[in-house]
């Protein structure tokens, strides 16, 4: 195996996946919601 | 477990890398992705440099000197973003590639190809950004704060800037997922959360706060785009909209930013006063629940940017107490720095040498930091010279010198060669000497009352406009000995072996001096790691 080379499925091959997808998702988040916060704020 | 491998020539096999422009471009290599941003933190250091030399250069005297008024305007908000985004951020991201895995006994980032997008991401952003300059109606001249409604009166730069913000902000997240994914999955196995070194600590803290607050700034530009071009009027008073609300949106993205740009160099600082003290650092734990401090309070301080612009009394001391507030943890950081130096058996080498000046310069920006806290002294400073002293206090000799120190600490680790000591501190010297000729008589011209970002001034500032401006181009002219003394180090100069300095400790010392292009092909045994972390 190439260094530093694991298997598309090991454990923490998917732990890192699982990490990086709910983080951007975190992001995307703040993202819409302040935009959704504005909004709201201006129907007031 | 096997004694590890601090992996040198028996490793040759594996040390294969690509040649030529591709190993650059196609680079997954966490060492590579990190020297590449670095280059480009350098480059963008001199460029938004330069731009700072002609400011300096048109408030030499009062009276317009050399351009008018508009362009003048574009160079202080041009300069602002690039030495943000394009300089302080990406050069503690190039830091961060090249130190976390070797730091924490992983081969590489947890996500190299995420890693090489995140940096292949930053030149076309900044093409675009400079490339600004040369369209009809010339560069963003509202400031970096993009505030409307003077921001919508941008010509044709102003989705060329919505963009190249949508651009740096995906980059630094897409970084940030990166550096927080490594650190919680690619620690070797004993090396816990409280056993990581400060720098490691420090940029995961810095990480959270990039995804909390990157977004959030996406997320206004986004509605300053839809006001320009599709009829929103998010900040739009005519239509129903509040542009004191952009305000407060930006600085909640824009006050975290100030923690982004130096919790890094507080990481910094905290690995080389102990190597050059010869004493282990002092409050390791409180300083890691100091950093954490810190920054959950810069979520809740935003509105001290904006006391002017209206707000009711209860809200003005909320936040000026959560303001005056950050001193506490800060002041715990000041003490513990000093602490590890007290009786510690101290030599003055170039990384110390910075680190000392971050110490006492960064603590006099501190100390203006608070006094602009307090809401009706406030009502005086806003928007006056002192405003600017003081942000150049923490971000110059603050994170420009964390940077500084990084770089002659890590220096002979990257390459296997010592740089020229002399050299490095005439550099250091002449920094800081310019440095305090160039921004400390600010105070006093804010204090006098001239405002800041115009481009002439009444004739009474003349003269501390001089000094300032004399301290601006020494302080620029004696950079060029920075770039100059790392290509002569990459050349050649004394070997160093694995620990280039005696005192120092951590893992990226077990490894050989240049480490080899794959760090840690095996997770670095116990022993290695308790050798790593004698002092």
């Amino acid at each position: 195996m190439a260094v530093g080379v694991q298997s598309e499925d090991s454990p923490q091959r998917r732990r890192v996946r699982r990490a990086a997808l709910l983080w951007a998702l975190i992001a995307i988040a703040f993202y819409a919601g302040f935009i959704v916060l504005t909004l709201v704020r201006a129907r007031k | 477990m096997a004694e590890t491998h601090a992996p040198a020539a028996s490793h040759d096999d594996h040390d294969h890398k690509p040649h030529g422009w591709r190993r650059w471009v196609y680079s997954t290599n966490h060492k590579d992705i990190g020297t590449m941003y670095l280059i480009f933190s350098c480059t963008m250091f001199f460029i938004g440099g330069a731009m700072a030399m002609l400011i300096r250069l048109e408030l030499f005297k009062p009276g317009l000197q050399f351009f008018d008024p508009q362009f003048f305007n574009s160079l202080t908000t041009m300069h602002a973003l690039i030495m943000i985004f394009g300089a302080v951020m990406p050069g503690w991201t190039g830091l961060a590639n090249w130190m976390i895995p070797m730091q924490l006994g992983a081969p590489d980032m947890a996500l190299p190809r995420l890693n090489n997008l995140s940096f292949w991401i930053l030149p076309f952003a900044f093409t675009l950004l400079i490339g600004s300059l040369f369209v009809p109606g010339g560069a963003p001249a509202g400031g970096w704060t993009m505030y409307p409604p003077l921001v919508l009166q941008t010509g044709a730069a102003f989705p060329m800037l919505i963009f190249s913000i949508h651009l740096m902000g995906a980059s630094s997240i897409l970084g940030a997922i990166n550096v927080i994914v490594t650190i919680m999955n690619m620690r070797a196995p004993s090396i816990t959360l409280l056993r990581m070194p400060l720098f490691v600590w420090t940029w995961l803290i810095t990480a959270y706060l990039l995804i909390a607050v990157m977004p959030v700034l996406a997320g206004a530009v986004t509605m300053l785009l839809t006001d320009h071009f599709f009829g929103t009027t998010f900040f739009t008073a005519a239509g129903g909209g509040d542009p004191v609300m952009f305000q407060h949106i930006f600085w909640f993205f824009g006050h975290p930013e100030v923690y982004i740009l130096i919790l890094p160099a507080f990481g910094i600082v905290s690995e080389v006063i102990p190597t050059f003290s010869r004493k282990p650092l002092f409050g390791y734990e409180a300083m890691v629940y100091a950093t954490a401090s810190i920054a959950f309070l810069s979520f809740i301080v935003w509105a001290h940017h904006m006391f002017t612009v209206g707000m009711p009394l209860a809200a003005q001391l909320f936040f000026m107490l959560t303001t005056m507030l950050i001193a506490v943890p800060t002041g715990v950081k000041v003490f513990n720095w000093t602490a590890t130096m007290w009786k510690g058996s101290l030599s003055f080498e170039p990384p110390m040498l910075f680190a000392l000046a971050f110490l006492f310069l960064f603590t006099i920006g501190g100390f203006s930091g608070l006094m602009l806290a307090i809401v009706p002294a406030d009502y005086q400073y806003q928007d006056t010279y002192f405003v600017v002293a003081h942000f150049h206090y923490v971000l110059v000799p603050g994170a420009i010198f964390g940077m500084m120190a990084g770089v002659y600490y890590w220096l002979p680790k990257w390459t296997g060669h010592m740089y020229d000591l002399k050299l490095a501190k005439w550099h250091f010297w002449l920094s800081t000497i310019f440095v305090n000729v160039l921004f400390f008589p600010q105070h006093f011209l804010g204090l006098a009352g001239m405002p800041r970002r115009i481009p002439d001034y009444a004739v009474q500032f003349t003269d501390w406009n001089m000094v300032s401006s004399i301290g601006g181009f020494g302080f620029g002219l004696s950079q060029l000995i920075f770039p100059y003394l790392i290509w002569k180090c990459v050349r050649g100069g004394e070997r160093v072996g694995n620990k280039a300095w005696e005192g120092a400790h951590g893992l990226e010392w077990e490894l050989p001096s240049p480490p080899p292009f794959h760090s840690w092909t095996e997770p670095p045994s116990d022993a290695v790691i308790a050798r790593g972390a004698e002092h």
